[in-house]
C-alpha cells in the first residue's frame, strides 16, 4: 500500500500535466479559431476573447509543462485547479443559459456535449487534487 | 495530513502561482503580438497567408472607417448563411451566403452594377467567407470591395444595431 502511493502520484501528475501541454499547444496554434470558440460562450467583449485566447493556452502549457518535469508541483497545481474552477463555471453557464456550443477544451471543431465536458473537468479536478497532497512540500 | 501546506506555503505557492500566471501570460501575448495589436485597431485577422497566391486581396477596412461612412455610400453583404442572416445583421446589409454565390451570383451582377462600392463581413473571429466572397466579386469585375474583418461579432460588442429579418 505504501508502494501505491507514489505511483498514483506520478501516474496523475504526468496525466494531467500531459493533457494540459496538449490542450495549451492545440489552442496556441490557432488562437483565431479558439477566440471563436470563447466568443460562442458569449460572456466577454470582442477584444478580450482575443486577449484570453492568445495568453490562456500559455498558461496551460507552462503549467502542465512544471507538472511533466516535476518542478513547482504545487503551484502549477494550483493554478490547473484555478483554470479548471474557472472552466466548470463557464460551462455551467452555459447549462443554465441553454447555449448549446462546443466546449473548446481541447481540439477546434471537437464536438464533446457540455455535460460530458464537465464531467471531464470534474475527473481533472480529482486529479489535481491527488497531485497536490500527492507531491512532496519540499519539491512544492 | 503532514502534507498539508502551512500559512507561510500557502503564500509561497500562491505566489508561484501568480508568476506562472503571469509569465505565461506576458509570453502568449508577446508571441501573439502582432495578432492582438491587429483586432485592437481593428485591422484585418486573416493572414494573408491562408488565402491563396496570387488572388487578388480585398482592402480591410476598420470599425471605425465604417462607422464614419455616410449611408449608402456603400453596399454592405453579409457574407454567412441565411438563418444567421435573418437572426440579425448589420443594419441595411444585403445577404449573399458565401455557399450558395453559385445560384445567386447572376442575380447580384444583374442588380448591382460593378463601379458600386462594397464591404462585405461574416462571423470575424477568422472567418474567411468574407474574404472569400470579396475576391470572388473582384474577379466578377467589382473594383472597390473591401472587408469588415471584425463582422458582426465586433459590431455588436461597439454597442452598434442590429437589424432582424429583412432590410
Amino acid at each position: 500500500m505504501k508502494n501505491l502511493k507514489p505511483i498514483l502520484y506520478h501516474f496523475c501528475r504526468l496525466l494531467l500535466g500531459g493533457l494540459f501541454v496538449y490542450a495549451g499547444v492545440v489552442k496556441a496554434l490557432d488562437p483565431t479559431g479558439f477566440a471563436g470558440e470563447i466568443a460562442n460562450y458569449q460572456i466577454l467583449p470582442y477584444r478580450l476573447n482575443f486577449l484570453v485566447a492568445t495568453t490562456l493556452p500559455f498558461v496551460e502549457l507552462l503549467a502542465g509543462l512544471l507538472l511533466v518535469i516535476n518542478c513547482k508541483v504545487r503551484s502549477a497545481t494550483l493554478v490547473i485547479g484555478g483554470l479548471n474552477l474557472v472552466f466548470m463555471l463557464a460551462l455551467s453557464s452555459l447549462l443554465v443559459r441553454g447555449l448549446d456550443i462546443d466546449c473548446g477544451c481541447f481540439r477546434p471543431g471537437a464536438h464533446t456535449s457540455v455535460q460530458a465536458a464537465l464531467w471531464r473537468d470534474a475527473g481533472l479536478m480529482v486529479l489535481a487534487i491527488v497531485t497536490f497532497f500527492g507531491s512532496d512540500r519540499r519539491r512544492a | 495530513m503532514s502534507n498539508r501546506p502551512t500559512c507561510l506555503e500557502l503564500c509561497k505557492l500562491l505566489r508561484d502561482a501568480a508568476l506562472i500566471v503571469l509569465l505565461a501570460t506576458v509570453a502568449g501575448a508577446a508571441i501573439n503580438g502582432r495578432l492582438l495589436w491587429q483586432v485592437w485597431s481593428g485591422r484585418t485577422v486573416i493572414s494573408s497567408e491562408s488565402l491563396p497566391v496570387g488572388e487578388l486581396l480585398p482592402m480591410p477596412v476598420s470599425l471605425p472607417e465604417l462607422k464614419s461612412l455616410p449611408a449608402g455610400e456603400v453596399l454592405l453583404l453579409d457574407a454567412r448563411g441565411r438563418d444567421l442572416y435573418l437572426q440579425g445583421h448589420l443594419p441595411a446589409a444585403r445577404n449573399l451566403p458565401w455557399g450558395e454565390i453559385e445560384t445567386l451570383l447572376e442575380a447580384f451582377r444583374n442588380e448591382v452594377p460593378v463601379d458600386r462600392s462594397l464591404v462585405i463581413y461574416c462571423s470575424g473571429y477568422g472567418c474567411e467567407d468574407s474574404f472569400l466572397l470579396a475576391q470572388r466579386l473582384m474577379v466578377e469585375g467589382y473594383a472597390d470591395v473591401r472587408v469588415f474583418e471584425g463582422g458582426l461579432p465586433e459590431w455588436q460588442d461597439a454597442g452598434l444595431p442590429v437589424e432582424e429579418g429583412q432590410p
